[in-house]
């Protein structure tokens, strides 16, 4: 029986008639925050093609992020993906939106416009400059427009932030948001092949691995102290 | 004569206030700017009476991002990227109609090679354009699977364009006076497989989708425009040819190397979804041959006539050109003074024109054939607003 | 019809046209404001110009000479032909007659104009703004505009 120990944090232990996987509602709730993140379809421009519909698309596949239920509909939808310019005229509905979604929600704006108003800063009466002019911002995805893989990196970075940051007893607290530029040299080939590497990876079972991981209140969790946690893997460490 | 200057908020109170009969009630009904199948940020006002759709009133200016100021303050080489982001489909035809307008403002004359590679990549751009049009009508009219037969398609087509112009969506290849960049020497080999590849998918989107008979049935004899109002209302590209009126500026007034192609201008028959329909999916398999035609005989050359980032100067006076991209006539205003800055930049966009054609198309039907109806208008909203 | 051969046929219509010379890449005129209505109709009407379509409307700011240039594009798909046609109106009381019911696609064409260049058009029956909010101050794409929001270019 494979558990994704790397996901879903906890202590693994051997109990007649199966297995028992110890771990905490915080870490429990981030993961499954961040395996179904739910987009919501929020094409203005250009970016839409790429965020939007390649992503979408039979070749990038959102759907291996669990990120591919994209909602028309603000009361389904928990990441709101910004692509494309947002003009005055837009600002006040895309903050409608952004409050209509159930909390917790989460954003990521894509796209040279939709961070800083791109090409269209200067002389410009409409363009509003910056999307987090009017929402807070989680993830930014520089391109113009970015490619699909570079989205990914953004939605990894998204789900490594959620699982590491916000916990159910403080639901507003977010970090500092974070730019999301695809290092150097990486293709898809290497997300491909870290994905791939993830998916063994969630067959084997390493529990000392994950009793390592779990950082218990002192005193409860004798095995943890002077463990040697080395094998770090977060979703989003591998590049 | 008078003047009145109105407000949206106006129309409707007045619109619903007259309303005094017994027994149904007319109402309106918000749709968009934040909706599935506008494509985009396009708003519409629909009055109906029960489903049927009485009157549609666009409201625009959701993507308004002022490009025409902004150019005004740009130089001319700066303008062309700019219009990558209007209409984002077809961006490659964008360029080029800014730079043709250019070049025959300032007197640049371009060699042949350069013309041959911007006559193939506008018309790889076009098939492009059209694969993701016709993914997208079928998911709006419910069907998922023709997303992503079209998105597979488009981009196998999207790596043999990205290796020549290093870009996926704002190709930003065309200049005034040549190109970016000399074409990959894979370019052709490529090209070649890809129309090998495609030509068979063609006929599996046939199979698919145009022979299937919820489509046809949601298609034939919904939104019908006669060719006088597709003309009356300035509907150019698809929409005009495929209410019958064989107006193709390829054809009509030949540009690039179009003249040195054989191709057929495909045109509807009464002018309903259906025929813009067919029509598109008749342009690829055209697209396909005027590459396949052309492909071979890329003469040799320079793929640049002009310095890069060289100031171009204009004579004083007011140029105008056009040129036939996936969705119309898209038409370039320049009123120069001299300068390197144009005075005033317009863009007829074929979108903002065709747009139009809605209300008549739909009047009186009922709001479920708006939608297909309006994915046969294949509308691009950045570049309505501009 | 070539270029001049087409102006020169245009400008017999009637004493309100004149021909424009300024560089124009196609067959141009002058049409006085009052007139252009009767005279848009005549060129859709009368079979020897049969410019169906009305292609564009583009509207100029020439602020030194204190004028606003309106501009018709128009097209003849019989002859395959182009016209540009130019109005000048007064930058200070931009009024022109519509050509809505002549060309339906000018109410939006022209509501475009209205909503950037603030010109009016007389007996237009849907004059509102286009793409900018119903209570927008000023007219954006005139030359003398300026607000608050816009940022200009460090040199």
């Amino acid at each position: 029986m494979g558990i994704v120990t790397d996901k879903l944090p906890g202590a693994l232990e051997k109990v007649p008639g199966g297995n028992v996987l110890v771990t905490r509602f915080d870490e429990i709730i981030n993961w499954a925050r961040a395996s179904s993140l739910w987009p919501l379809t929020f094409g203005t421009s250009c970016c839409a093609i790429e965020m939007l519909m390649a992503t979408g698309g039979p070749r990038h596949d959102l759907a291996r992020f669990g990120a591919e239920v994209a909602r028309p509909s603000p009361r389904q939808a928990d990441l709101l993906i910004l692509a494309g310019t947002i003009v005055k005229r837009m600002a006040p509905r895309l903050r409608t939106l952004y409050e209509q979604m159930a909390e917790p929600r989460y954003v990521i704006a894509t796209g040279a416009c939709t961070i800083s108003g791109g090409p269209f800063i200067y002389h410009s009466y409409t363009t509003v400059r910056g999307a987090d002019e009017i929402i807070p911002v989680d993830v930014y995805v520089p391109g113009c427009p970015p490619r699909p893989e570079q989205l990914f990196h953004g939605l990894l970075t998204l789900q490594k932030m959620i699982k590491e940051g916000e916990t159910i007893r403080e639901p507003g607290v977010r970090r500092k948001p974070v730019i999301s530029a695809l290092p150097e040299g990486i293709t898809l080939e290497d997300i491909q092949g870290e994905m791939k590497e993830l998916l063994v990876k969630e067959n084997v079972v390493d529990v000392q691995h994950a009793v390592d991981k779990l950082k218990w209140p002192s005193g409860l969790n004798e095995q943890s102290s002077g463990k040697s946690g080395a094998n770090e893997s977060g979703a989003g460490d591998g590049t | 004569m008078t003047v009145e200057v109105s407000s949206l908020k106006e129309l409707v109170e007045q619109a619903s206030g007259d309303d005094r009969s017994p027994d149904t009630q007319e109402y309106f009904v918000n749709m968009g700017p934040q909706h599935p199948s506008t494509h985009g940020v396009l708003r519409l006002v629909l009055k109906l009476d029960g489903e049927r759709v009485l009157r549609c009133i666009p409201v625009l200016g959701y993507i308004h991002r002022s490009i025409e100021k902004i150019s005004e303050h740009m130089n001319y080489m700066n303008c062309v990227h700019l219009t990558d982001r209007m209409d984002y489909l077809s961006s490659i035809m964008n360029n080029w109609a800014v730079s043709k307008a250019v070049e025959e403002a300032a007197g640049i004359e371009v060699n042949s090679r350069i013309q041959y590679i911007r006559t193939i990549f506008a018309e790889l751009e076009r098939i492009q354009s059209h694969q993701l049009w016709w993914g997208v009508l079928g998911m709006d009219l419910g069907a998922f699977t023709p997303f992503l037969y079209g998105i597979r398609d488009r981009e196998v087509l999207n790596d043999v364009m990205e290796e020549t112009v290093g870009a996926r969506l704002t190709m930003n290849y065309v200049l005034p006076g040549g190109l970016m960049a000399d074409i990959h020497p894979n370019f052709v080999h490529r090209v070649k497989e890809f129309i090998k590849y495609f030509r068979p998918k063609l006929d599996e989107y046939d199979d698919l989708l145009t022979n299937n008979v919820i489509i046809q049935e949601r298609l034939r004899n919904v939104g019908i425009l006669s060719p006088q109002t597709a003309v009356q209302y300035g509907a150019t590209g698809p929409v005009l040819r495929g209410s019958g009126v064989a107006f193709d500026l390829r054809k009509d007034h030949p540009y690039g190397v179009y003249d040195q192609a054989d191709f057929e201008v495909p045109v509807g028959t009464i002018g309903d979804s259906w025929d813009r329909y067919w029509v598109r999916v008749e342009e690829m398999r055209q697209s396909l041959n005027i590459v396949e035609q052309l492909l071979d005989n890329i003469p040799p050359g320079d793929f640049l006539v002009k310095k890069l980032n060289s100031k171009i100067k204009i004579p004083e006076g007011r140029y105008y050109s056009q040129l036939e991209t996936a969705r119309g006539v898209l038409g370039v205003f320049i009123a120069s003074d001299k300068k390197d800055e144009p005075y005033r930049l317009h863009y007829r966009s074929p979108n903002f024109n065709n747009l139009w054609c809605l209300e008549p198309m739909i009047k009186g039907d009922y709001i479920a054939s708006l939608i297909g109806a309006m994915s046969s208008l294949d509308l691009v909203i950045p570049d309505i607003d501009r | 019809m070539e270029r001049e051969a087409l102006q020169a046929a245009v400008c017999e219509l009637d004493a309100a046209v004149s021909p424009l010379d300024a560089n124009a890449d196609r067959a141009a005129v002058v049409v006085e404001a009052s007139a252009l209505p009767a005279i848009v109709r005549r060129l859709r009407d009368e079979p020897q110009f049969a410019f169906a379509q009305l292609l564009d409307h583009v509207a100029v700011d020439w602020i030194d000479r204190g004028q606003f240039e309106l501009i018709y594009q128009l097209y003849s798909f019989k002859h395959k032909h182009f016209l540009s046609v130019s109005v000048f109106v007064p930058r200070d009381d931009p009024r022109v007659p519509t050509l809505c019911r002549v060309h339906p696609v000018a109410e939006w064409q022209e509501r475009e104009v209205y909503d950037l260049f603030g010109v009016l058009y007389d007996d237009h029956p849907d004059l509102r703004r286009l793409f900018l909010e119903d209570d927008w101050v000023g007219f954006p794409l005139r030359k003398d505009y300026q607000d608050d929001f816009m940022l200009d270019r460090p040199r």
